[in-house]
């Protein structure tokens, strides 16, 4: 009928790297121009976030409402000072502007105020029908009243393979779209008839849905009922004469809204609620990121009194304007209204207390409607920053962790909290930073994916404490992917690329490399750069969520670019000139380029030994590539990582269930769960798949030859003799293991235990068992090293691989203690820094007193029984399990907190942390 | 802030329409807060309600203020830069403190002000409790509201003489309080409000010395508008009997007629009862306190040291102070303390079928360990040299062997705590007995 070819658009070049499969190639495509360029703002810096094309879809399709784009960028912050909709219209412009134009050129758009348009094409009679307009969520509701539904679906015409020339009427709906509509009787016969116009009415015939194509976009919506009506496609009217010209319109892979009459009458309650399911949590984190609407999401939060606040102490008093100590505020929303209206209360006992006791108040309760507030306090000269959150949503003791936090983060971002909250320009951005920041707060879960299986485990409490720990989540890897990785990462640093050395362009280059650290889903799994700065970066990872949109999505390209402020250097260039060591007074920039799973985190130096950087100088190319070129290259290594995620955790964990005596029965007479065949599965598949033995052997000896350090021949050997473990060939091994009886089918060899050999700490496992007896009865742990910054707990999917009725419990059990312990070490620590302050001033009596009560080590017993017990004649059988908390204070303060069954003699605990966590002294 | 030699406590009290302050306690006079910022403490309070915030508590490095108001015409604020203070630990003083007004004025005039000064003159009457409150010493009821019981031999002998006297003397509330603490009373003294005992019992320990008092008192849930009298008679130093009773008898004819009647023939055993043994216990242990959550009642001592001790020791104040602390601590975090007016300040834990069953500390000068078997919980304090695998079995043990005992001899389940009945202190604590194993 019609060829599309001359309107087509020709096919841009890649924008998705995943195309791009070799180091080659994103050289190459480093001669175009970057998609992100645009995307650069006056000041510099750049937030670009993609998502690979797989995600998108599925993202797409989740959300209900209209966003007819395909590669959404989000230009930070500036998003929030132009006005809702025409954001909206500018954000996706490019992309929007060739449809329509195709549209146009075909005379196929409605006239904006066309009678059609508004009759028959949406149900929203406000605001001018125009395809650039997009339905909020609210209106969905207005939709089915008035009989009329939207659905979007995402369609990719690439995909189409055209197999005949011949493309038969409503083609394209079936292929494209997936619905089949077949022209009734009548309307053949119209055709045959021709273009006879009395009967037009006729031949324009309502595309009624006669059945969808399994597997297609429209199917997955699982919205498109068999008789709904298609009557318009973007808001472009559509009937069976001209949809085969509006669809192939359609140039790239986008989304489209598809609006239905519908003859069925849905309950306004129940689409919503689908609505809410289908919102699957990570799009709420996009949608947040992206700075899209989350009117939702913030309505949820709305009832919540929170604020942030930075007030001023010194006040104009011959200017005596309203609210004239507000230099910034956050939400402005009628719960936090109140929260405002008191801050005379906030800065009063600022004062107050300060001139009563001599120190700063740090944090003050109200009560608030019934509800009970923390607010916790931030002085810097005379300034004060007042944040207050519910005490449900945050113990007070994490609060005073968070708002360090965000003082921190803010003082990188933007050098003094001063510069941060009193220029003009940043309102917009830090709100977006508060939005997020709440949003992390209140509804933590939300924000986290509830596609996981594991997501139940880490509920709020887990977020609030690993938020909250003073280090990133390392992953320990196997030494030769580690060494890889650290290869990879020091030729980077190096910056010894071709465009990068000063003879290339005979000039001093931009920038020079400090250090760089690499995430992986979240984890830390490389990290070159001091403690402080990698704290510092990954604090920041941490209030725009990068973490865990790096582990859950696959992004399809993230690269961020700003000037930042490290703590670190500016404070020593700042204050230590005595040592005789300067830092060079430079600039620091932070570049974070991200690739699907991968986030690699570049800190670069201007000034010092390379050019001073002039302006605000945008992203350099060069260095990006070379960023996305290192994690290209290391790109194979993936495969080794999910194997170690996916391998049983080292040190061995148990299911809290297993030592329930009713399930620990039913486990001896099935010996086969389903947890563990599928673990059996996943071990024959990914690493021995020769291994022929019983399930329990096989696991065992799966373990073993997981266990990463082959170093020594250190490969460990069973359950009760960890002193043998050295000289054991594989064959002895296994015959070891095949003889051991195990009482329960878990795997009760050893546990692996990390070692400090080499130049971190932590990369290699040696074969001791964490708890002795013939039963593991390790739970969980956490140790928090604060002279690394990182901190080892077991990974999500080894949680997820335990699961049961009790154990995510425990798990969650288990998180609230360690906030608990933590904020009671916390204080110890706080006591011991001011002491060693107090020794160079204050006599020493004083101090035999307050070392007494450093708290070092603190347990609690916890005892559980199934939830769900019906047997009336016996009581519900009980596990007891202790959560110990320890703390060392020196050389640098670690955390170690460890959660394990009863029956663990004391001695063996003492010996557990003697032996393996002790290590690190 | 924290002078030494003076209390770090303050405390201020106002009324909380006119901000009038009423007293101030703690720090010594010279010492006190300027007119100034307790007329700014009480301003931002005032502020905060008139906009309906209330403002409960605030912190510094080392200082806590809290406030509360009762009845919309008291208002109380503690200041405290403590070591070992919480947020509960303060709570319940409040608390405390405007129970013992309540004890001494009575509801009905805290509660409507009519003339400022004179209540300002009565209220003198309670500085004397009040303070007791602000130094706790060795005793924790304050903190607990449980009865503090004490444990005394023949205490049979002891519970029927004092059933006969309180019934000769027209009253069926009688007790006999040795240093302060329960030793014996009838059964509708126990049925009064555990705070309430407490109060009753602090109350004598802060009146001036004297042999014979009546006293009006209001019971602050029983009966906090109608006053009572509240009879004691010291029979030995540290030993007094109470009675409370209405208008009649008369103190004279108890005192003459009925006091020598009753308890002259029990002068020996009484005397034994006045300086009670010591509970010998295994070595490490410096202070315990046992609680019996159903009755409401706790027993609890601070052991001196033997001389064997080595090392950073806790000095024997602060050893009642730490305990104290890790009470708070244990209490406001895993033990869930049901009937507890205080507001959740802090984030409970435990929670669902997982409940704490025993928790413990370690630190440099001391461990501390808390173990509950209900209805019974147990909070030790254990000298730093007791190792910490040792902790455990040497609190069941001590935990077990109390409970087993006291239900031996129990004959009646009232007694199961405080007293220990027909037998020595010596073989109930015995050599033989397990506790002393783990030396």
């Amino acid at each position: 009928m019609f060829r599309v070819g001359r309107y087509s658009i020709p096919r841009p070049v890649t924008r998705n790297l995943e195309d791009l499969d070799s180091v080659q190639s994103i050289l190459l495509h480093s001669d175009l121009e970057p998609e992100w360029l645009d995307s650069v703002q006056k000041n510099g810096e750049l937030f670009y976030l993609e998502l690979s094309e797989d995600e998108e879809e599925a993202l797409i399709q989740d959300r209900s409402e209209a966003h007819a784009v395909n590669h959404v960028r989000f230009r930070e912050n500036e998003a929030e000072i132009i006005q809702e909709g025409s954001r909206k219209e500018r954000k996706y412009e490019p992309r929007l502007k060739k449809f329509t134009k195709i549209l146009k050129k075909k005379n196929l758009l409605p006239k904006p105020s066309g009678k059609k348009g508004n009759t028959g094409c949406n149900g929203h009679s406000s605001g001018p029908t125009s395809i650039l307009k997009h339905q909020s969520t609210q209106k969905m509701g207005v939709t089915i009243q008035q009989k009329y539904k939207d659905v979007c679906v995402y369609v990719n015409p690439k995909r189409l393979s055209y197999t005949g020339g011949g493309r038969e009427q409503l083609r394209l709906l079936e292929t494209l779209v997936g619905i089949v509509h077949q022209s009734s009787w009548s309307t053949r016969r119209a055709e045959k008839q021709g273009q006879d116009k009395s009967i037009k009415e006729i031949s324009e015939e309502k595309l009624v849905v006669h059945g969808l194509v399994p597997g297609s976009s429209a199917m997955k919506t699982g919205q498109i009922l068999i008789g709904d009506a298609l009557i318009a496609v973007n808001d472009v009217d559509v009937n069976s004469e001209n949809i085969e010209r509006v669809l192939s319109c359609i140039p790239d892979p986008m989304q489209v809204k598809l609006t239905f009459e519908t003859s069925v009458f849905e309950p306004e309650g129940t689409s919503q609620q689908k609505y809410k399911q289908a919102q699957s949590s990570m799009n709420n984190l996009v949608k947040l990121l992206w700075g899209e609407d989350n009117t939702d999401l913030q309505l949820a939060i709305q009832g919540v009194p929170h604020i942030v606040m930075y007030l001023t102490l010194k006040l104009d008093s011959e200017t005596s304007k309203d609210e004239q100590e507000i230099l910034y505020q956050y939400p402005i929303s009628e719960a936090s209204q109140k929260l405002k209206s008191v801050r005379g209360i906030f800065l009063t006992l600022c004062d107050l207390l300060e001139n009563v006791t001599g120190a700063h108040i740090i944090s003050s309760s109200l009560f608030l409607s019934g509800k009970l507030v923390q607010v916790v306090y931030w002085k810097e000269s005379d300034k004060l920053l007042v944040v207050g959150l519910p005490a449900e949503s945050v113990p007070l003791s994490q609060l005073r962790n968070m708002i360090v936090d965000v003082v921190r983060t803010l003082k990188f971002m933007y050098h003094s909290l001063d510069s941060a909250f009193c220029q003009v320009e940043n309102v917009s951005r830090l709100d977006h930073f508060f939005n997020l920041f709440f949003q992390r707060a209140i509804q933590p879960v939300r924000l986290n994916s509830n596609t996981s299986p594991s997501a139940h485990h880490y509920d709020t409490y887990s977020a609030l404490l690993l938020d909250s720990l003073p280090g990133v989540r390392w992953l320990t890897l196997p030494q030769e992917v580690k060494m890889e990785i650290d290869t990879a990462l020091s030729d980077l640093e190096a910056a010894d690329f071709a465009e990068l050395s000063e003879d290339y362009f005979n000039m001093r280059r931009l920038y020079m490399i400090l250090g760089s650290c690499l995430f992986y889903k979240g984890y830390l799994i490389a990290n070159h750069l001091p403690k402080d700065d990698l704290i510092d970066i990954a604090l920041y990872g941490r209030h725009y969520c990068l973490l865990p949109l790096a582990a859950e999505q696959r992004i399809g390209q993230l690269v961020i670019w700003r000037e930042i402020f490290p703590h670190h250097h500016i404070q020593q260039c700042e204050a230590s000139s005595a040592t005789g060591y300067r830092e060079p007074e430079a600039r620091y920039f932070l570049l974070i380029v991200g690739l699907r799973h991968f986030m690699l985190c570049v800190l670069l130096e201007a000034g010092g030994c390379t050019s001073k950087a002039i302006g605000n100088p945008g992203p350099d190319c060069i260095y990006v590539d070379q960023v996305k070129a290192t994690i290209l290259q290391l790109e194979g290594i993936d495969s080794n990582i999910e194997e170690r995620l996916d391998s049983p955790s080292v040190p061995l964990l148990s299911c809290a269930d297993w030592f329930l005596p009713a399930s620990r029965d039913r486990l001896d007479s099935f010996s086969n769960p389903p947890i563990l065949s599928k673990l059996q599965n996943t071990s024959k598949t990914a690493i021995s798949p020769t291994s022929t033995r019983t399930l329990f052997g096989d696991y065992s000896l799966r373990t073993r030859k997981q266990s990463p350090s082959r170093i020594g021949g250190a490969s460990d050997s069973g359950c009760e003799e960890p002193e043998e473990s050295g000289g054991l060939n594989p064959h002895a091994t296994q015959d070891q293991v095949t003889k051991k009886k195990h009482t329960l089918p878990n795997p009760f060899n050893l546990g692996n235990l990390k070692k400090n050999l080499s130049e971190k700490n932590t990369e290699l496992y040696n074969a001791v068992k964490l708890t002795s007896g013939p039963e593991n009865t390790l739970f969980h742990y956490l140790s928090l090293e604060t002279m690394q910054g990182i901190f080892i707990t077991p990974t999500h999917k080894e949680v997820a691989h335990l699961s049961g009725s009790i154990h995510p419990q425990l798990i969650k059990n288990f998180h609230r203690c360690c906030l608990s312990i933590r904020s009671i070490f916390q204080q110890t620590i706080m006591k011991e820094k001011k002491k060693r302050e107090g020794i160079g001033t204050s006599s020493l009596p004083s101090k035999a007193n307050s070392d007494l009560d450093l708290v070092r080590e603190h347990g609690i017993l916890f005892e559980c029984s199934p939830d769900n017990w019906t047997d009336q004649k016996k009581p519900p059988p009980t596990m007891t399990y202790w959560v110990v908390g320890r703390l060392f204070l020196h050389p640098k303060p670690q955390e170690f907190y460890v959660c394990f069954h009863d029956s663990v003699t004391e001695v063996a605990v003492e010996l557990a942390f003697k032996l393996s966590f002790g290590l690190a002294i | 802030m924290a002078e030494p030699g003076g209390s770090p406590v303050s405390l201020l009290c106002l009324a909380a329409t006119s901000g009038v302050p009423l007293f101030y306690r703690g720090a010594p006079t010279r010492h006190q807060l300027p007119f100034s910022v307790i007329g700014s403490l009480n301003g931002v309070h005032m502020f905060g309600s008139n906009l309906d915030v209330a403002l409960t508590a605030a912190r510094t490095e080392g200082t806590r203020v809290l406030w509360r108001a009762f009845h919309n015409s008291i208002t109380l604020i503690v200041m405290s830069s403590e070591e070992g203070a919480s947020d509960f630990t303060l709570s319940r003083l409040l608390d405390n403190v405007f129970s013992a007004m309540v004890l001494v004025l009575g509801l009905e005039e805290l509660a409507n002000i009519r003339n400022v000064e004179r209540l300002k003159k009565d209220l003198r009457a309670c500085y004397k409790l009040i303070d007791s409150f602000l130094m706790p010493g060795e005793r924790i009821g304050d903190l607990t509201h449980c009865v503090e019981c004490v444990l005394v031999p023949c205490s049979t002998i002891l519970q029927e003489c004092l059933t006969a006297f309180t019934r000769a003397a027209e009253s069926r509330f009688g007790c006999l309080l040795v240093g302060g603490r329960v030793a014996v009373a009838t059964e509708p003294w126990w049925q009064l409000a555990p705070q309430e005992v407490n109060l009753l019992a602090w109350l004598v320990g802060s009146l001036l010395p004297s042999t014979t008092r009546d006293y009006p008192v209001y019971l602050p849930q029983g009966s906090p508008m109608v006053p009572h009298r509240l009879l004691t008679f010291q029979l030995l130093p540290g030993l007094d009997i109470c009675l409370l009773c209405g208008p009649s008898p008369s103190l004279e004819a108890v005192k003459t007629e009925l006091v020598p009647r009753f308890w002259k023939p029990l002068l020996e055993p009484l005397r034994a009862c006045a300086c009670p043994p010591s509970v010998p216990l295994h070595p490490g242990v410096l202070a315990f306190l046992l609680i019996n959550r159903e009755q409401k009642r706790s027993l609890s001592a601070v052991l001196p040291r033997g001389v064997q001790a080595e090392g950073p020791a806790l000095p024997l104040g602060s050893c009642a102070s730490v305990l104290r602390a890790f009470y708070a601590l244990v209490v406001s975090h895993y033990f869930p303390c049901e009937g507890s007016p205080v507001p959740p300040l802090e984030l409970p834990l435990g929670g669902g079928s997982h409940s704490a069953q025993h928790c413990y500390v370690v630190s440099a000068g001391y461990k501390a360990y808390a173990a509950q078997a209900p209805p019974h919980q147990l909070f030790l304090l254990l000298a730093p040299e007791v190792p910490t695998f040792a902790l455990r079995p040497l609190a069941t043990h001590i935990l077990q062997y109390l409970v087993l005992q006291l239900g031996n001899k129990r004959q009646t389940p009232r007694d199961q705590i405080p007293t220990c009945q027909e037998s020595t202190d010596a073989d109930y604590w015995g050599p033989e007995s397990p506790l002393r194993q783990g030396e």
